[in-house]
């Protein structure tokens, strides 16, 4: 938003000016005529405000680095033949100047294409690490629901209707029946609540990272020192991110470092968000773990980048930069 | 009668277990995955085999597969498949070969106890239970059931439920006369012979309601 507003009022500034240089112009039109119309001096005023009025038009047109780039070349290139126009004609001495701008211009547009076919490989293969991450995530939780909740309220369907069954023929086994299907239906809520947590953690979306960091720490076995410096919320997509890179640095060094202390770190850098877990255990943490590999895809697809340091013998480090510019 | 389960999940299995033995079915065996169900169904030759869709090692539609060799393997024994989802090719690949013995019901199924029993009686005596989720799969794909009334698919989907005519009635609040009526008028327009028994006429229809999908 403020970007395009930026450019608006950029514009209506450009369209004044340019006014305003006009007049000048026919200004000194007039005063060169009433000085008694010598040699036209004028003329190298309006070369100068031509360069700056196109230059100005030019850039305040929506285009990108490169197409501003070879515009505002092309300006100065009619304003170098403009002036040896103006000068009289004689040897075409822009030739030279002109030869450095395009070379210039032709380096720069083929370090351009290296970068983007740079960036088209890099997009491509995060693109498709991040769909494989969806599609497992999905597959784990359709497989959570089948056998978690959707079973419990099978058999808590059963057990009332063993029950109902049983009611007049033997109350007592009626009685027992129900009170499986009050555990069950007790459980079904309980793997809900865990498999909804597990998508996007309620607190999380309530109270921000601190909050939802620090509550992770309160359930480990371990004793964790959190630290989340941040002045503004990130957008929604790095701070679940972020979240989880926490959450599954976590879980990592409690299920297999064996740690007896762990820091978690949550700080910006620059225009990033940088998410460190550190433990003091025994290392040799693997991305063949699944929760570390997936937890790569899930960065990578934000542009982010992850970085797991973890020699045999410890300490861990797991690092994420999570860029959050737009 | 004799009973074999397969199911992957405990919780299920021990319930379905004892809610079959209350109701004085003999479980003889009760397994959590593909292969152990053909075993104990070769070597136990039960009434029925009651088999979860998706069991252990690749949690896909193992419990179909296992039910599908038992069909050739040991034709005797009724398959009634128990699953949490309906799946209308896994049904047509069940009632492919136009025997009787077979159902296809969704586990909520099981809350309403007698008539799951009654249910898991009927196919292994030779008839059919499909479930009406699975039922709808194929009546709304078929386009040649055009011809029929909105009251005949209805009697239509009943009967492919293994209801038989007086269960047509119960449901529908109508007499026995009118459900034969009705019947009548469906094996008619389907170009089906009309026949006494009513699983061999739901076979018939779901034959034809397989040849038409």
């Amino acid at each position: 938003m403020s970007s395009v507003l930026t450019v608006t009022l950029f514009r209506r500034t450009v369209r004044a000016s340019a006014w305003a240089v006009l007049l000048i112009d026919l200004f000194l039109l007039i005063v060169w005529a009433a000085s008694g119309a010598g040699s036209f001096w004028p003329k190298w005023v309006w070369l100068a405000s031509g360069l700056v009025i196109a230059s100005a038009w030019w850039k305040a047109k929506p285009n990108g680095a490169f197409a501003q780039h070879l515009g505002q070349s092309a300006i100065l290139g009619l304003f170098l033949i403009g002036v040896w126009a103006a000068s009289g004609f004689g040897t075409f001495w822009p030739v030279y100047p002109i030869a450095v701008i395009a070379l210039l211009s032709g380096l720069r547009a083929v370090g351009r294409r290296e970068r983007s076919e740079a960036r088209v490989e890099e997009v491509t293969r995060t693109r498709s690490g991040a769909v494989e991450a969806a599609e497992t995530q999905l597959r784990r939780i359709e497989r959570d629901l089948h056998d978690g909740a959707q079973a419990r309220l099978v058999a808590l369907g059963m057990n009332i209707g063993l029950a109902e069954q049983q009611l007049t023929k033997d109350p007592e086994k009626a009685q027992e029946h129900l009170a499986e299907a009050r555990a069950a239906a007790t459980a079904a809520l309980q793997e809900l609540r865990d498999l909804a947590r597990g998508i996007h953690p309620p607190i999380l979306a309530d109270r921000g990272l601190d909050a939802a960091i620090h509550a992770l720490a309160l359930h480990a076995s371990v004793p964790v020192s959190v630290d989340v410096e941040l002045v503004d919320r990130p957008p929604v997509a790095i701070e679940t991110a972020a979240y989880f890179v926490a959450s599954e640095g976590l879980a990592n060094a409690l299920k297999h470092a064996h740690a007896s202390r762990i820091d978690i770190d949550v700080h910006e850098r620059e225009t990033a968000l940088v998410v460190r877990v550190l433990d003091d255990g025994r290392g040799g943490a693997s991305e063949l773990n699944g929760g570390l590999h997936g937890l790569r895809q899930r960065v990578e697809a934000l542009d982010g980048s992850l970085r797991i340091a973890s020699p045999e013998g410890g300490p861990t480090i797991i690092e994420a930069v999570l860029p959050c510019a737009p | 009668m004799r009973a074999v389960i397969a199911e992957d999940l405990a919780l299920l299995r021990d319930g379905l277990t004892r809610l079959l033995r209350d109701n004085d079915i003999e479980v003889v065996d009760a397994v959590s995955d593909g292969d152990a169900l053909v075993h104990a169904v070769v070597r136990e030759r039960p009434d029925i085999a009651i088999v979860d869709i998706r069991m252990p090692p690749t949690f896909r539609d193992e419990g179909l597969r296992a039910a599908l060799e038992l069909r050739e393997r040991v034709p005797e024994t009724a398959i009634l498949i128990f699953s949490q989802y309906v799946e209308g090719t896994y049904a047509r690949e069940l009632l492919a070969d136009g025997r009787g013995g077979v159902g296809y019901l969704l586990k909520d199924r099981v809350m309403d106890v007698d008539s799951f029993v009654e249910a898991v009686r009927r196919v292994a005596d030779g008839g059919t239970a499909l479930d009406p989720e699975v039922v709808a799969h194929f009546v709304g794909r078929t386009n040649r059931l055009a011809a029929l009334t909105p009251r005949e698919t209805e009697v239509l989907a009943l009967m492919a439920e293994g209801r038989s005519n007086a269960g047509i009635a119960d449901v529908l609040v109508l007499t026995v006369g009118a459900v034969e009526k009705h019947v009548a008028s469906i094996l008619q327009k389907l170009q089906l012979p009309p026949s006494d028994e009513t699983h061999r006429r739901v076979l018939a229809v779901l034959a034809y309601l397989d040849s038409t999908l």
